[in-house]
């Protein structure tokens, strides 16, 4: 039999079923919050490894909405501490920042930013750690930096709980990080 | 070695947290970000706040790790914190809202916003869904939304099933009448 109040309630439960997109930027947000929070469960030594390299950081996380069927997120981490790398001259002033992007499925990664002329050949990102972890460590002086992962040689991606730039000189999206000129 | 792949299972990514990875947190909210904030979205009815009370709700699940006994079941267990979560956030906003009103008299007496004027039909329901008691409409998404058996549905909330019923039987109700005073204007 037909019944009016199930075809309505039908319709109405259709109408909300269907899918929602959240911000993949929240992402990010999550993975800020809890990297400043102990392991759940106890430590290994993995795990205190990845804290140790993570704790005293400002961090940024990235989701990889854009990347085919992979969940990623990345994350720029603040080491403070020099460069030991930087050349002599920079080196009162330069601080490293480490980017760590978690990447599930990409195969190569390249930071690319005003520091490097945007090559994408220059700072290759490595696999470490964990195993969709990828990082790259680059010495910054103060200064407002704009950059972009370039994932698997065809796509670029911004961080979207960093502020985007504005200005896209290059025709895609990226982000922007300022150094501070100061201790932080 | 090798890297995360989609069919990962949530007790492999709850056991790698578990043991210091942090990172494969990312993959568990990456899978259940979208269906988590489809509930919250229509439980609270505003992006920004349900976005909030995700993020909370994620935050909180991974604080308690250690507490979800049944890794396999990491998806139920998240969704038990997100109704919570949703809950307190739901009764914030209605404090709130009534702190903006000092007249009781012309609080009752105002008339709803109304689907005068509102032609899509998404607006009308979202219009009808917001106007259920919010433990109806919590009833009424868990079961004809998100499609939860009534067991499953009330060891998340904690209310009897026979209570559970009733609270949806009431919802479609509700739902049909506002449907139908909708049609109408």
């Amino acid at each position: 039999m037909f019944d009016p109040v199930d075809d309505v309630i039908e319709r109405i439960a259709r109408h909300l079923r269907r899918p929602v997109h959240i911000d993949p930027a929240l992402d990010g947000r999550v993975m800020r919050e809890i990297t400043e929070l102990p392991t759940p469960g106890g430590a290994t030594a993995l795990g205190k490894a990845w804290r140790w390299l993570r704790r005293p950081h400002q961090v940024t996380l990235t989701p990889l909405g854009g990347l085919a069927a992979a969940a990623g997120l990345a994350l720029v981490v603040l080491l403070s501490r020099m460069d030991p790398t930087a050349p002599a001259a920079s080196r009162a002033e330069s601080r490293a920042f480490q980017f760590v992007l978690v990447a599930p499925r990409a195969t190569h990664i390249s930071l690319v930013g005003d520091f490097n002329d945007w090559d994408a050949t220059r700072t290759p990102m490595h696999r470490t750690g964990s195993e969709a972890l990828w990082t790259a460590v680059v010495p910054l002086e103060p200064g407002r930096y704009h950059y972009a992962f370039f994932v698997d040689g065809s796509r670029w991606l911004a961080d979207p709980s960093a502020p985007l730039a504005r200005d896209e000189d290059y025709g895609a999206p990226s982000s922007v990080l300022t150094v501070g000129g100061g201790g932080s | 070695m090798g890297i995360h792949s989609v069919g990962t299972s949530d007790a492999a990514l709850v056991r790698r947290v578990q043991t210091g990875d942090t990172g494969a947190y990312a993959g568990l909210v990456a899978r259940y970000r979208d269906r988590l904030g489809r509930y919250a979205l229509h439980m609270l009815g505003n992006r920004e706040d349900a976005e909030e009370v995700l993020q909370d709700a994620f935050v909180r699940a991974y604080r308690s790790l250690a507490r979800c006994d049944d890794p396999e079941r990491f998806g139920a267990w998240l969704y038990g914190i997100l109704v919570n979560r949703c809950r307190t956030a739901g009764a914030r906003a209605a404090r709130r809202a009534r702190r903006f009103v000092h007249d009781p008299t012309a609080l009752e007496t105002a008339p709803l916003a109304g689907p005068d004027g509102r032609t899509e039909w998404d607006d009308t329901v979202r219009w009808a869904l917001a106007r259920l008691p919010s433990e109806s409409r919590e009833a009424f998404l868990l079961k004809h939304v998100e499609e939860l058996e009534y067991e499953d549905m009330a060891r998340l909330t904690g209310a009897g099933i026979s209570a559970l019923k009733m609270r949806v039987k009431r919802a479609r109700e509700q739902l049909q009448a506002m449907l139908k005073e909708a049609e109408r204007v």
